[in-house]
């Protein structure tokens, strides 16, 4: 196996990883960004319908 | 092997929760920032999710595994230089830092700050032209990965990818980048698995020593190393290093994702590991190329030497080769997975290329015209409704252009093809504008200008390499703004404009 074959089955092996570590941790740690986000957007809803409160 | 009852199943609940899921994102639109960039409340995960789902289209896949199929592992170049190029544009900040801290909501927004109106109404059109052209291919090659997945008639496609497109329309239309989010959150999982699992089974069914003696067999040295490879070299490494870098920072879809993030260092932190997701973006699907060329490689050889894959006694276009093996190796219910998770990939990235034109639409080509024309600024609710009217206009644009255009050559050509057009002098002017002092409207609307003449001349009529027209394009950009810059008038500082638009977009 040449030495292009070996580097790109490296490349392989880190771009797979990666791709599936990072899927993982965005599935788990995603879902309290997006209620956060949800929630943000709802007081700032709030705020411009009642600006006084 | 064609669809089974189970298959069915899995899709069709997908789209049903996908698209409610979507309708949801409604009731957080209040004004025009939380329609565009979803109120700039973006954390980091989320982040990574819809800005991954953004750019993971059924077509990547597609253009990804023709590439793979047809130039072996050498195409492994591009997918490194997209990922690496991402990674140090997130580590540095390069250009996303400062255009987040702006609170922009569209790229040509930039060149109404540090140009001039006028500049950013050309700018907008020639966004909004290459975009919608860069995406007009996407219903026609994604609606060809479906019918060789899952064996569905020729005759019903267009149906099918009609009310895909309506379905898309529908949750975009109504809740914007809210809508897209929540839907890309959930999108970016299921594309994911289906990417991860048809790894598996292409590497497992075709065998890794067995994929790299065929292209080792089929295209020698040139498989492997993409110096020596004809197809690439160092004008190649080159263009795709500064078209590259001009995606990631000025393309308009992955710029908004920047603007949507809380804050610059969030922006940074989510394009550095979005980097690393695009190396597998790229390198997986071509290692699918390249399993289907050793499973199905066996038909006549074309001007380069590739044997035209054969599945079933059917020669097919390379193209067509990795949804082909697809289709066989797949058992029920794998398929019916894979095939949801290619409609999550198909719908994330429409419905945001179909925000992200929109919006060019609406507050750049819009807005500034009646500015120009000395009327009113719009309300946060009526520009909300100019861009749902925009999302209509370009969703019935692509519907026909998707029906008759055939593509001319390679599907990744004419995307970077089009998406240069505009590309070489946004990128030059957004640089210019923010590093170097001198940069004024004389020499965006001279970069901007040659940048499209650059793109189109050598390559539609000169017939040259499309190289060798990337070098061309982004070289007279860049000397058109140096020389325009000399030879004109310096500009006025665009802070106020900024401050202008901003109440003009936000506060009105």
């Amino acid at each position: 196996m040449n030495i292009w074959a070996t580097f790109w089955m490296l490349c392989l092996i880190v771009a797979g990883g990666a791709f599936a570590l990072i899927t993982l941790i965005v599935m788990v740690k995603g879902f309290k960004d997006l209620r956060e986000m949800l929630r943000e957007l709802s007081k700032k809803q709030h705020e411009e319908i009642n600006p006084d409160n | 092997m064609g669809f089974t009852y189970i298959d069915w199943i899995i899709v069709v609940v997908y789209l049903i929760v996908s698209v409610s899921i979507g309708l949801i994102g409604k009731k957080y639109v209040g004004n025009v920032a939380s329609y565009l960039v979803a109120g700039r409340e973006l954390g980091l995960y989320v982040g990574i999710a819809t800005l991954a789902a953004t750019e993971i289209g059924t077509i990547t896949f597609m253009y990804y595994g023709e590439a793979g199929y047809k130039y072996g592992f050498a195409a492994f170049v591009a997918a490194l230089i997209a990922g690496v190029v991402m990674i140090i544009v997130g580590r540095t900040g390069f250009i996303i830092s400062r255009l987040r801290k702006m609170k922009l909501m569209t790229v040509p927004e930039f060149f109404e700050a540090k140009y001039s109106r006028g500049l950013r109404l050309l700018t907008g059109i020639l966004v909004a032209v290459g975009g919608i052209l860069n995406m007009g291919v996407f219903l026609r090659v994604e609606g060809e990965f479906l019918m060789r997945i899952s064996g569905i008639d020729a005759k019903y496609l267009v149906g099918i990818m009609t009310a895909i497109l309506l379905l898309e329309l529908l949750y975009t239309v109504v809740g914007g980048m809210v809508s897209i989010v929540i839907t890309d959150f959930i999108q970016y999982i299921l594309l994911s698995v289906a990417t991860i699992l048809i790894s598996i089974y292409a590497i497992n069914y075709a065998g890794w020593t067995n994929i790299v003696n065929k292209v080792e067999a089929t295209m020698g040295d040139g498989g492997f190393n993409p110096i020596t490879n004809p197809q690439f070299g160092w004008t190649f490494i080159i263009w795709q290093t500064l078209l590259w870098l001009s995606l990631h920072t000025c393309w308009q879809t992955t710029a908004m994702r920047m603007f949507s993030t809380k804050d610059a260092e969030t922006s940074k932190k989510v394009m550095t590991w979005t980097g690393f997701i695009f190396l597998g973006r790229g390198m997986l699907p071509m290692v699918w190329g390249i399993a289907a060329l050793t499973l199905y490689g066996t038909g006549a050889l074309d001007a380069s030497g590739i044997p035209a894959p054969v599945v079933n006694g059917e020669t097919l276009q390379p193209i067509e080769a990795m949804p082909a093996m697809l289709s066989q190796i797949l058992g029920p219910g794998i398929k019916g997975i894979v095939v949801a998770g290619m409609l999550a990939a198909t719908m994330s990235v429409n419905s945001s290329y179909l925000l992200g034109w929109s919006s060019v639409i609406s507050q750049d080509i819009v807005l500034p015209i009646r500015r120009l024309m000395g009327k009113q600024p719009l309300s946060s609710r009526a520009q909300i409704f100019v861009n749902r009217v925009a999302n209509v206009f370009v969703s019935l644009f692509l519907l026909f252009w998707g029906l008759w255009y055939e593509v001319p050559g390679t599907v990744y050509l004419y995307l970077n093809i089009t998406g240069t057009i505009f590309l070489a002098g946004a990128f030059v002017c957004v640089v210019g504008g923010l590093y170097w002092k001198r940069a004024n409207v004389t020499g965006g609307y001279a970069a901007m200008l040659l940048g499209a003449a650059g793109a189109i001349i050598p390559f539609f009529f000169l017939k040259w390499s499309e190289n060798i027209t990337g070098f061309i394009a982004f070289g007279l950009a860049a000397l058109g703004l140096i020389v325009g810059s000399l030879i004109g008038k310096a500009s006025k500082p665009g802070a106020e404009a900024v401050e202008f638009n901003r109440a003009a977009t936000e506060e009105v």
